[in-house]
């Protein structure tokens, strides 16, 4: 949408900003169900729309020069022809029904996936509606979908995370070219939603701080004699820990599952991930991605985990539910909990 | 796109891709048949190998579709183009004008197809094949020509249109139907631009040499077999419909060119005399005027037909006309295009009774050394007649009485042409009996000339109109009497009175077909009156749509009532029409509109008045928790106005959601609007 402005200097983006508010009626998100009734649907001639006006043009001149009647004739129908099209574009696009669908928080760097559900209630069938995130700094990615009448379509629209906090869904741009390619309709879309994006969890991380006492690089044998128990081994088990002798004795007949031994601290080596713990000497991201590689590792092998960041303190437990809170503590701290 | 991409065969730009665009067979094998169906009509006209070499190109693209194969490098296209390109301009000797641009076009057109690789190329392939569809209409605008331009433009709209879906597409019916749905919802549209939109009168800039070509019609040399030719064909010349009473068959003599040089063996028009004013033609008139409206097809000379004599030229914006001496009309420029006048005419008149005799002179000549029986003939006669008139009547006598027959084929005659067809043959058609009439009356002193033109012509009983034919094509001669100026003379009714009573092709072919189709129209028989109902759809198709021009846009605005219509009137016309058209076309979309509650409108106005007052509804609150919280102690809420809320609420609690309602929507719409009132 680079049809008047280019983005460019403040100014410019400004007057842009306006003009969308204006023209476009791009405001603020829109909570809900969203129908796109006449006015949110604007409609232009594509390139080839101009190329067949000029065309009509030529024809015309062709026809009054030669004097041809049925020359007139075939050049109005085709223009009559791209009048129908018009309208044929315009309500390709015109009263479809948007609701917003479900978005898994994903860690930064992940693909977020917003679910998006484009509801045709009316009889006629449409096609060729391509729908993308539209904004500055994204690529220019869409997806066509086609609703016969009376159906939902349900589309999964992808956005690239960069950094973890909150991230509200760009702009939806819906287009749509059918049936003849000669004009363009569109619609903008602001849904209400928006991601909770996690830290990236940082790659090779120490192992987890699991004695009570938690050196500053993690290593060390201590919490290891504690043995609570087996349990199936986990990518990331280190191979010391798995438990050969229990390996051993179990059948191989469906091949034989691999066990980690199980330790577990006592009241004074339970595994606690603490902010501050972390030397103050990293950055403040690579902490945070730290406890989130944490985290993840504690859940993964199953060691309850007590969390504490800044004023937020949980007592250890283990479950989606935990793990969840912590990670949204990660993502958003130190960032306005508003949006 | 760039606009120089029509008329470029390759474009630079468009990148290389390893497969055809052809997401389906189907979409690229419709494409073709448009393009067979645009291409169809030129396959005649074109030279021959053009025409060859389109077909060839089609039918390997259709191969490459069906097999899935790739399409041909450009290192191949590219030198067979530029090869076919030298082709056509060895063939015309220009690549520029009308013939050279169709066979340069078709080329394009079927080069384009085998290569397509991007959207564009799509698009390339729409405009070439549009403007093929318009150079069409050079040769022919026939109904015929407008059924199959019809039919290729809404295959070429299919093909487009197939190409545009993004996922499964629907079955070539379905697509076809579309296609379909878009031309006839254009059609009211169409009918409004063609009969209202300005028209200004072409062209433009003058017409190349070669736009006019292959056009038959009455040629201005009368040489052996000439008419027999045109006898023969039932192409129609002209259509006239009479303003005052049409008069009886026998004087339906449509003057066309006078000639007056013979060179032993043809007849031409020698010197064009100059362009004399009305009086100076001499005729004196007897009787009332006839005035009657000529359509006359294109023949691509200068000359126009009226019933004999037009008393003035007919006048026509644009294009000057002059009445000659000899009583023909001729245009200033060669009739290119379907024209239509008036002309005023007399049956009944009296041409040039006292020209001076020398002006008569050249009337008498005739070459030396041809045709001496026909000299020794014309002694002979002159001897023992009286007077000129007398003569004339022994000629007519002579071919009456003699076994003279009449044939569309006859025998072919010497060097003595005139001696062979009086003593020898004695075959022959209206420009021989004219012929060799003039030359005897010459050969005897008496000034006479031959007229060419049509004669007759068949009124359609389903539109009144007088369609005139080719094979109406008529030779007479004209005799000089003192006193009595110009009088027509017809030696053909001499020896074959019928001819002049009904159309001589039709009676001669009687002999061969007449068991088999019965053509008389006197017959009645349904092929004869389907002839006439085909003949009057051609003729309305005629006036309304081929002659539609800015006089025929002009009278059909006055006669809806329009007083003195210019462009301003043609504007207003279009534009209301036009939006009345639009507003229709867009109706079932505003009729789509999802119909809204009248319970969820009072609801969201009561909402905007809390909100208003600092209590807006939450997106997750239901009425139920709104309720309560409105009603909360700590709601800033006076005490009226939340007992009206409290009501509002539960009331809209009890329509939208509770069980069948005792009383009916509009009771509870009423009385939430009384109570949205009070929590104002």
């Amino acid at each position: 949408m680079s049809l008047l402005f280019s983005r460019g200097s403040g100014l410019q983006r400004r007057l842009r900003q306006r003009l969308d508010r204006w023209l476009f009626r791009v405001g603020a998100p829109e909570p809900g169900e969203v129908h796109l009734h006449q006015r949110r649907v604007f409609i232009i001639p594509t390139r080839a729309g101009l190329a067949f006006g000029l065309m009509l043009a030529v024809l015309f001149i062709a026809s009054v020069n030669y004097n041809l009647s049925l020359g007139f004739g075939l050049t109005f129908l085709l223009a009559a022809c791209a009048v129908v099209d018009m309208h044929f574009t315009f309500r390709n696009l015109a009263h479809l029904t948007l609701v917003p669908g479900r978005v898994r928080p994903v860690h930064a760097g992940e693909e977020a996936q917003f679910t998006l559900h484009l509801a045709n209630r009316g009889k006629r069938d449409r096609y060729a509606i391509w729908l993308g995130f539209t904004g500055a700094g994204l690529p220019d990615v869409q997806q066509a979908v086609d609703l016969p009448g009376a159906a939902t379509r349900t589309q999964l629209l992808g956005l690239v995370t960069a950094r973890r906090g909150w991230l509200a869904a760009p702009r939806v741009r819906l287009q749509t070219r059918f049936p003849l390619g000669l004009l363009r309709a569109w619609s903008y879309w602001q849904p209400d939603m928006r991601v909770l994006v996690y830290p990236r969890p940082e790659m090779d991380a120490p192992p987890l701080p699991l004695e009570g006492g938690g050196k500053a690089d993690g290593s060390g044998g201590a919490g290891h004699d504690d043995f609570a128990g087996i349990r199936a081994y986990q990518s990331g088990d280190s191979l010391k820990q798995l438990a050969w002798r229990q390996i051993a004795r179990m059948d191989g007949l469906h091949g034989t599952p691999l066990v980690s031994k199980h330790f577990e601290g006592g009241g004074s080596s339970e595994l606690a991930l603490d902010f501050t713990r972390l030397p103050a000497t990293l950055a403040l991201e690579t902490r945070l991605s730290r406890m989130t590689r944490w985290v993840l590792e504690a859940e993964a092998r199953g060691l309850p985990y007590a969390f504490r960041l800044g004023r937020f303190s949980l007592a250890p437990a283990l479950g989606p539910a935990h793990q969840d809170a912590c990670l949204h503590e990660l993502a958003l701290y130190g960032e306005p909990e508003a949006r | 796109m760039k606009l120089p991409i029509f008329f470029l065969p390759f474009s630079k730009a468009t990148q290389r891709a390893a497969r055809p665009m052809s997401r389906d067979k189907a979409d690229t094998l419709l494409l073709l048949l448009a393009c067979a169906l645009v291409l169809a009509p030129h396959a005649t006209q074109v030279p021959p190998w053009i025409a060859l070499t389109a077909g060839a190109l089609l039918l390997w693209r259709g191969w490459i579709t069906f097999r899935g194969n790739r399409l041909p490098p450009r290192w191949l296209l590219l030198p067979l183009a530029v090869l076919t390109m030298a082709g056509v301009y060895t063939s015309f000797k220009t690549l520029l004008g009308q013939e050279a641009g169709v066979a340069t076009l078709v080329l394009l057109l079927a080069f384009k197809l085998l290569e397509m690789h991007a959207r564009r190329d799509l698009f390339v392939v729409l405009f070439l094949g549009c403007f093929l569809i318009l150079a069409g209409f050079f040769h022919s605008q026939g109904i015929g020509a407008a059924l199959l331009a019809l039919l290729a433009t809404v295959t070429l709209l299919s093909a487009q249109l197939s190409f545009q879906y993004t996922g499964a597409a629907p079955p070539l019916l379905k697509r076809l139907r579309l296609g379909l749905q878009i031309v006839l919802l254009a059609a009211p549209l169409t009918l409004l631009m063609f009969f209202l939109f300005p028209r200004i009168q072409g062209p433009l800039w003058s017409l190349p040499g070669d736009a006019q070509t292959g056009r038959s019609g009455l040629s201005d040399i009368m040489a052996p077999g000439n008419i027999a030719q045109l006898a023969l064909s039932g192409d129609v010349a002209f259509r006239v419909r009479f303003i005052d009473p049409a008069p009886p068959r026998s004087r339906l003599y449509w003057r066309g060119v006078v000639l007056d040089d013979y060179d032993g063996r043809s007849w031409k028009q020698q010197s064009e005399p100059g362009a004399l004013t009305p009086s100076a033609i001499a005729m004196q008139p007897q009787g009332s005027p006839l005035r009657h409206q000529v359509t006359l097809e294109p023949h691509g000379k200068r000359w126009l037909f009226a019933l004999e004599l037009p008393q003035s030229p007919p006048l026509m914006p644009g294009l000057p006309t002059t009445i000659q001496a000899n009583g023909a009309l001729t245009a200033a420029q060669p009739i290119h295009d379907r024209i239509r006048y008036t002309a005023v005419s007399h049956v009944d008149f009296t041409l040039q009774a006292d020209a001076a005799p020398a002006s008569l002179r050249r009337w008498l000549a005739l070459p030396p050394g041809y045709n001496p029986a026909t000299m020794a003939f014309a002694a002979r006669l002159r001897s023992s007649a009286s007077d000129d008139w007398q003569l004339a009547n022994a000629v007519l006598r002579h071919f009456r009485e003699q076994p003279y027959s009449y044939t569309l084929e006859p025998p072919t005659l010497g060097r003595h042409a005139m001696d062979e067809f009086l003593f020898g043959t004695r075959a022959g058609f209206c420009e021989h009996y004219a012929s060799a009439f003039v030359v005897l009356m010459r050969a005897a002193g008496v000034p006479a000339r031959v007229v060419t033109g049509y004669q007759g012509g068949e009124v359609n009983p389903v539109d009144g109109f007088l369609t005139v034919r080719q094979s109406d094509a008529h030779a007479w001669a004209e005799i000089w009497l003192a006193g009595r100026g110009w009088v027509r003379v017809d030696p053909t009714a001499a020896v074959a009175p019928h001819r002049i009573e009904v159309n001589p092709a039709r009676n001669l072919r009687q002999g061969g077909l007449a068991g088999v189709i019965n053509l008389n129209p006197a017959a009645r028989s349904w092929l004869a009156s389907l002839r006439f109902n085909w003949d009057a759809i051609n003729n309305g198709w005629n006036q309304w749509v081929l002659n539609y021009s800015p006089d025929k846009q002009k009278s059909l605005l006055e006669s809806l009532g329009f007083n003195e219509p210019d462009w301003r009137t043609l504007a207003m016309l279009l534009l209301g029409g036009g939006a009345i058209i639009a507003a229709l076309l867009a109706w079932p979309m505003l009729a789509d509109r999802r119909k809204i509650d009248p319970l969820q409108v009072v609801y969201s106005r009561f909402c905007k008045t809390m909100a208003r007052q600092g209590l807006a509804r939450a997106a997750h609150e239901g009425p139920r928790a709104y309720r309560l919280r409105l009603m909360h102690p700590s709601c800033g809420l006076s005490n009226d106005k939340k007992i009206a809320a409290e009501r509002f609420l539960s009331c809209y609690e009890a329509a939208q959601y509770g069980t069948v309602s005792a009383s009916p929507a509009t009771v509870h719409v009423a009385r939430l609007k009384s109570l949205l009132k009070q929590c104002r």
